[in-house]
């Protein structure tokens, strides 16, 4: 691209004069809309003429505008060239969001903005007005390009050999998928004034109107209008999908017919980045013009290139998606509980409904029983229903129930996707999502001009469950179902612990610009009262949260809305050229109203800007009133806050080699591969080459030879297993005397792997076995240690001071189990107070591949879904003292503190009938803590581990600074 | 509205929706409620979609259940028995409408309820049935586990080999294969063909054997149906009580008749073993011989043999104990190991079918246990630490073992503390 603007940069005149035009008045409107806005700066707007979101925020002030890397573009090409795809016809130039804009609401958010301008830029925004509808029109799907001259008509419909004459027999059309940005003109720096227009400089193809019927007729060619191809610019999309030839002629564009004449008008309708068809009619080869290509279209359907997520974001084409789930039941309905019985009118009670499909009519025709439940059995049982199932068909269906005033909301959901006991929290986040980006459910529901926003709303929440697969590329069913519900439903956000200097580093840029202190370009420098007050942000790198400085219950929010949209897995394939966000929000927090004594929440509306750059991506939560100007109407994303965003993204930018680098590197906790374990030949001389190329792996490699057997006797809660290696005896002699010098000297370095937490262990059990009292067990384990060395979580002073090469160093050697073998498999620690847990990282994953691992990571997701359903079902329990519990007939299991499940698993299709399949033990642990800070850990190792869970999970917290 | 804890169960008419009979609970509900609960499990009957359960906060349950299109029975618990599963709580309420269902084909045969000829006389000969549904309902039958998990509760006497002699020699004289000899209510031997009916069906036996002898007579001649075996054709039912909890019992034909077989074979073929029988009852309920050590940190047992379908379990509450603070009463064991039971099953380990009602309503239920079949590998031993015990359980192809601790016994003992216990009780008694 660069490369053609550098080339084309002689200037023609002719067509770029409309273009100069435009721009300038852009530019002028843009100038406008800042002024108005108090924080407009000239300087700013030397080079880039307007930011290319502008055109697609919504009269109510929202934006999601999303721009595809140009790495992803070629991908995406790549896809095309492949398939050799004469692709689908439907894709639409929009996104829905941009549809809703009608000419209607351009000029009324203009108009809004408009007070006493000058008369010149008045003349220039009549000019823009009339130049708009047309663009505006041809955005939409039904009347594409109704504006251009002449009526174009579908290319299917119209018999090219109409005009053609005689040659229709020896040509044929073809159909080209290409991939457009017109975004990516506007940024850049040469003005687009070359005189082949937009077809040159969007699609690549060069087009000289005097060659095409010689020069001597000159006024022919004009009539004639045909676009053939005369050439194609070097890294254009034309060139790049490899199925345009020299000669070509361009017919249509996604159905449009086009011709010289409303070429540049038909291009100039494309606002965003977008998918478009071509149609080209080209000269068939003598040879192989085969009988069965007399028809003049051929058409083939191929995988779009652009993947299903980004479309579906962009709100394209949820039909496809929606129509492959038609069969499996689910709903959402909100429905009123205030019936009306003299109104005449059926289904009034529907407030919103979605989809409309066979499967989910049926759940709707029996929307009496849960509107009939939901009434009755308050009285019965004395508490809201929570969720029923029904059986429809061959499908269970779970339904979940929310009751807001005087409606209720169901969401039917089929029970192979999500069990019972997720149900709960999957509509409990569904719900918060809508009360964050509506502030009730009633204002979501209630407004009919919100419907389009919840079809799609609700399309992204039923793909993300049903068929997350379909979503995105490179994950095939079997899908992680109960992983994604168990991440999910966490109330907390993956996190990225960072070396120290870097995480600082992040912090203070983080904290410059929460500072708001934009020098010449705050509200401050031109004497005004600030806009917005920025309450914080967090920033994202390849979906791990890496830095937060927002409240965890805003932090919940922000993630929520993220989660929903899929923003994070977008961010972590660098999807994102640009995404820029904003929209009103009304954090939880706030609404509901818990705050300190003495403090009073300052009535404001908050805004949520999201800025994604690459692999980047910031969420910053902004508040209008309060200290800041009260905001009127429904303001849009204010430029100098974007920008202030993207600077801050850029100036990060110079850091992500260094997260490159700790993402490389295994991280704190070493992990084990579960093939690794089972010893069939063919893992073992896996291992071999693995080991051949990793000294730490040799290391287990050597481990393993040494003890072929499958089944070790060794047991995690065994007798046998209390063998005791020389380091654990030393270790063990040291808290002999319970918290003596001894243990203290020995755990003082603290950076020690092997031997202070064998003391923990000890004197744990020794605790637990005087079962001091009930929660003392492990209280008491956290707390000595915490003696020794500073606790973890508060690690910052400690750590500050350690070089970064110590830092890694502890990364490296720091392993969970102790014993010559790692057998670590998974974890996932959660910390509730801040709201973040750790995972291992989706590439420390990848790395273990194996064909058993996968199946082990999804079946322990799988069961930490039903430990947390313990640990959750046995809280509100741990409200009521054990007092008044026990004068109560029963109460369940009690609150539970821990809880582990053994599995074995057999590797697939065993062959050999002679011996038994070889198998393999590991436990799923989990284990919730209330003291010193409320922690949950899951954990899988190996059987043979002969340590209590809760030394890993000390030794986990270990190393990371929160 | 429903205490909390409490279970309320309706039985209606499938069909018209007459209601035949409420138990459990002491306040029914109203009229108005039954109603509409029968009436939504219809509507949705009638479009198409089969409502089979729902929950609501604080843990109230309903559940629904249509037996051979004629029956139907729901069960309405109150909440607040089931902090920690409430899945587990849907499963006890489905196992205790297919329990009451069988329960009245027992009494009544399959006959009289599938064809509802009659409804003013079916309810009355329904209540004949009360005193079993009721026992079904209580909870607080301590220390028989048999309605859940459709095992027979055993007792292992120190002593088998005489008591199996005298009974088969007993069911042989009264022209029977099937005979039967409780303690306490539980098994201690019986015929070989007993342990051949259904283990759904033995356990109900058991428990009509418990009423028949918490009546206090001396002997009887019940007609019972089998729910599987015959659910038409009715046996007789001879019971006897030997000693006071002691009871045997034989399922027979027309002959002998009641007088006949009391008066001249049981005298004279149990009279001898008065003293092995005396033995039996004083191991109580610990259901196992004094001759199996049990840590005394063991609070209560349950160990399943999934061949033979038997179960023994026991609580053991040592009040002088010097490390349990004493919180846990023995109702309090009793409940902790039916709940932790019923945690396992539902989420973990599989619960070995009893091919119990028609083919599609079994298929029914193990949509209820969608759970169990999203583990890509197989549960074998799960372990729960709550404030009050520690549980561990496992499954191995012979056994289930669930095992409620002390909390002061360290967790990572607990797997050898269960196995080795597991070891003993079989070495000692080949159970």
């Amino acid at each position: 691209m660069r490369w053609f603007y550098n080339t084309m940069a002689s200037v023609s005149p002719g067509l770029c004069s409309e273009n100069a035009l435009s721009t300038t008045q852009k530019a002028e409107e843009d100038g406008d809309t800042e002024s108005t806005s108090s924080s407009f700066s000239s300087s700013d707007y030397n080079y880039d003429l307007e930011p290319e979101w502008l055109d697609d925020i919504q009269k109510n002030g929202e934006l999601f505008y999303l721009e595809l890397s140009e790495g992803e573009e070629e991908a995406a090409l790549a896809r095309v060239a492949a398939s050799q795809c004469l692709s689908t016809n439907h894709v639409r130039f929009s996104e829905k969001e941009a549809e809703v804009i009608t000419e209607q609401a351009s000029t009324q958010r203009r108009g809004s903005r408009r007070k006493g301008e000058p008369a010149l830029k008045k003349l220039a925004r009549i000019l823009g007005r009339k130049r708009r509808p047309s663009q505006r029109k041809g955005g939409k799907d039904g009347s594409r390009g109704k504006a251009t001259s002449s009526p174009p008509a579908s290319i299917l419909k119209t018999q090219p050999g109409q005009q053609q004459g005689v040659t229709v027999q020896r040509r044929r059309l073809k159909e080209v998928c290409v991939y457009l940005n017109p975004k990516r003109l506007a940024s850049s720096p040469t003005p687009l004034c070359e005189r082949g227009g937009l077809l040159e400089a969007l699609l690549g193809l060069v087009h000289r109107p005097a060659w095409t019927g010689g020069q001597k007729d000159r006024g022919a060619v004009l009539q004639d209008g045909r676009l053939t191809v005369h050439g194609l610019i070097p890294n254009s999309p034309a060139i790049k999908c490899g199925q345009i030839l020299i000669g070509d002629v361009l017919l249509a564009v996604d159905d449009v017919d086009v011709s010289y004449e409303n070429i540049e008008r038909v291009l100039s309708c494309i606002p965003g980045p977008t998918q478009v068809t071509l149609t080209l009619e080209t000269a068939a080869p003598a040879d192989s013009a085969a009988p069965s290509d007399s028809s003049p279209v051929q058409k083939t359907k191929a995988s779009p290139p652009v993947s299903q997520l980004v479309r579906l974001l962009w709100g394209e084409d949820t039909a496809e998606l929606q129509m492959a789930i038609g069969h499996i039941p689910h709903i959402v309905m909100y429905l009123s509980l205030k019936l009306d019985s003299t109104s005449l009118q059926e289904e009034e009670e529907i407030l919103y409904q979605y989809p409309v499909s066979e499967a989910s009519s049926q759940l709707k025709g029996v929307r009496g029983i849960f509107l009939t439940l939901c009434d009755m059995l308050e009285n019965v049982t004395g508490g809201h229903i929570i969720s029923s199932s029904l059986l429809l068909g061959k499908h269970l269906v779970h339904v979940g129930y929310w009751k807001e005033h005087n409606n209720l909301l169901v969401v039917g959901l089929p029970a192979e996707r999500v069990p019972l006991l997720s149900l709960q929290t999957v509509v409990g986040d569904v719900v918060r999502t809508l009360k964050v980006m509506y502030g009730s459910l009633n204002s979501a529901f209630c407004k009919a001009d919100h419907a389009l926003r919840l079809d799609h709303f609700f399309c992204l929440f039923f793909q993300q469950l049903i068929q997350p697969w379909r979503l995105r590329k490179g994950s095939p069913p079997p899908p992680d179902v109960s992983g994604s519900l168990f991440l999910d439903g966490l109330p907390a956000v993956r996190w990225l612990t960072l070396p120290p200097e870097i995480k600082m580093e992040v912090d203070t840029v983080l904290s410059d610009f929460e500072s708001s202190d934009f020098g010449e370009m705050s509200e401050d420098f031109f004497g005004l009262r600030r806009l917005y007050v920025i309450l914080g942000s967090c920033l994202f790198y390849k979906s791990y949260l890496i830095a937060n400085h927002l409240p965890k219950e805003n932090l919940l929010d922000v993630c929520l809305y993220c989660q929903h949209f899929c923003l994070l897995p977008l961010a972590s394939e660098q999807r994102v050229g640009q995404l820029v966000i904003w929209r009103e929000v009304f954090p939880q927090q706030r609404a509901s109203g818990e705050t300190a004594p003495g403090f009073s929440q300052p009535q404001g509306r908050h805004f949520l800007l999201i800025v994604g750059l690459r692999h980047f991506m910031q969420c910053v939560l902004l508040e209008a009133g309060g200290c800041a100007s009260p905001a009127l109407g429904s303001p849009g994303p204010d430029c100098v806050y974007v920008d202030q965003v993207k600077a801050t993204l850029l100036q990060l930018n110079a850091l992500e080699a260094a997260m490159e680098e700790r993402l490389n590197v295994p991280s704190a906790p070493c992990l084990s591969c579960a093939d690794w374990f089972l010893p069939a030949a063919t893992t073992r001389d896996r291992l071999d080459s693995l080991a051949s190329s990793s000294p730490v792996l040799s290391k287990l490699a050597g481990a393993i030879r040494g003890s072929p057997s499958g089944h070790r006797g060794r047991s995690l809660f065994g007798e046998k297993s209390r063998k005791s290696s020389p380091q654990r005896s030393l270790s063990d002699s040291g808290s002999e005397g319970p918290m003596d010098a001894g243990s203290g000297s020995s755990a003082a370095p603290g950076l020690s792997p092997h031997s202070t937490p064998d003391s923990g262990r000890w004197i744990g059990g020794r605790r637990d076995s005087l079962g001091s009292d009930g929660s003392g067990g492990s209280a008491g384990l956290f707390k000595m240690p915490r003696m020794k060395h500073p606790n973890p979580f508060y690690l910052g002073t400690l750590k500050k001071t350690l070089t970064a090469r110590e830092t890694e160093e502890t990364y490296n050697t720091i392993k969970l189990t102790s014993g010559t073998e790692n057998t670590l498999f998974h974890y996932v620690l959660m910390e509730t107070v801040q709201g973040i847990f750790i995972a291992p990282t989706h590439r420390e994953v990848a790395q273990l591949s194996g064909s058993i691992h996968p199946q082990l990571i999804r079946n322990f997701h799988h069961c930490c879904l039903s430990i947390r359903a313990a640990f959750q079902q046995s809280l509100p329990a741990r409200g009521c003292r054990a007092a008044d519990r026990s004068q109560r007939s029963g109460w369940g299991l009690g609150p539970v503190k821990e809880h582990g499940v053994l599995f074995q698993c057999k590797p697939e299709n065993w062959t050999d009938q002679r011996k038994p399949a070889p198998t393999m033990t590991y436990w799923v642990i989990g284990r919730m803590l209330l003291e010193p800070v409320p922690q949950e850990f899951y954990v899988c190792f190996h059987d043979s581990v002969p340590e209590v869970p809760v030394e890993m999970a000390f030794r986990l917290s270990f190393g990371l600074g929160l | 509205m429903l205490q909390d804890g409490s279970t309320q169960l309706l039985c209606l008419t499938a069909s018209s929706g007459v209601p035949l009979f409420t138990r459990g609970a002491s306040k029914q509900l109203p009229f108005s409620v039954i109603g509409s609960l029968n009436g939504v499990h219809m509507f949705g009957g009638g479009q198409g979609a089969l409502l089979s359960s729902c929950e609501t906060e604080g843990g109230g349950k309903v559940v629904w259940k249509v037996f051979h299109d004629s029956v139907m029975l729901i069960a309405v618990s109150g909440g607040g028995s089931s902090g920690a599963c409430s899945g587990a709580e849907m499963s006890r309420l489905q196992r205790l409408l297919e329990n009451v269902w069988s329960c009245m084909v027992l009494v009544l045969g399959q006959d009289e309820l599938v064809n509802l000829r009659n409804i003013e006389r079916l309810k009355r000969d329904l209540r004949s049935c009360f005193c079993l549904i009721d026992q079904l309902l209580e909870e607080k039958h301590q220390g028989v586990l048999g309605n859940l998990t459709h095992c027979a509760d055993s007792l292992v006497p120190p002593n088998p080999t005489p008591l199996q002699e005298a009974l088969d020699g007993f069911a042989q004289a009264a022209d029977s294969e099937f005979g039967c000899l409780f303690v306490h209510g539980r098994i201690v031997v019986a015929t070989e063909k007993w342990w051949r009916l259904a283990p759904q069906e033995v356990v109900l036996l058991c428990a009509l054997v418990r009423t028949l002898s918490a009546s206090g007579s001396a002997s009887c001649d019940y007609p019972v149906f089998l729910p599987q075996g015959s659910p038409t054709v009715a046996h007789r039912l001879l019971h006897f009580q030997l000693l006071p909890g002691a009871d045997v019992c034989v399922l027979c034909g027309p002959t002998p008749s009641l007088q006949k077989a009391e008066t001249e074979l049981v005298g004279r073929l149990w009279s001898p073993l008065i003293e092995t029988l005396r033995s039996c009852l004083a191991v109580g309920e610990r259901c196992l011989p004094g001759s199996v050590p049990l840590r005394p940190d063991v609070l209560a047992l349950l160990l399943i043999n999934r061949e033979t379908r038997r179960s023994v379990s026991c609580v053991q509450i040592s009040s002088h104990h010097p490390l349990s603070d004493s919180s846990l009463s023995k109702s309090r064991c009793w409940e902790l190991l039916e709940l932790f039971y019923i945690f396992s099953i539902s989420r973990y380990f599989t619960q070995d079918e009893t091919l119990c009602g028609s083919p599609e309503e079994s298929t029914q239920s193990s949509h209820t246990e969608d759970f169990l079949h999203g583990f890509s590998h197989q549960p074998q031993q799960c372990y729960l630490v709550t404030e009050d015990c520690k549980c561990y359980g496992f499954q191995t192809q012979q056994h289930q073992f669930f095992l409620l601790m002390l909390p002061s016994v360290p967790t990572f003992a607990l797997r050898t503390v269960a196995t080795q216990t597991l070891t003993d009780i079989i070495s000692a008694t080949a159970f």
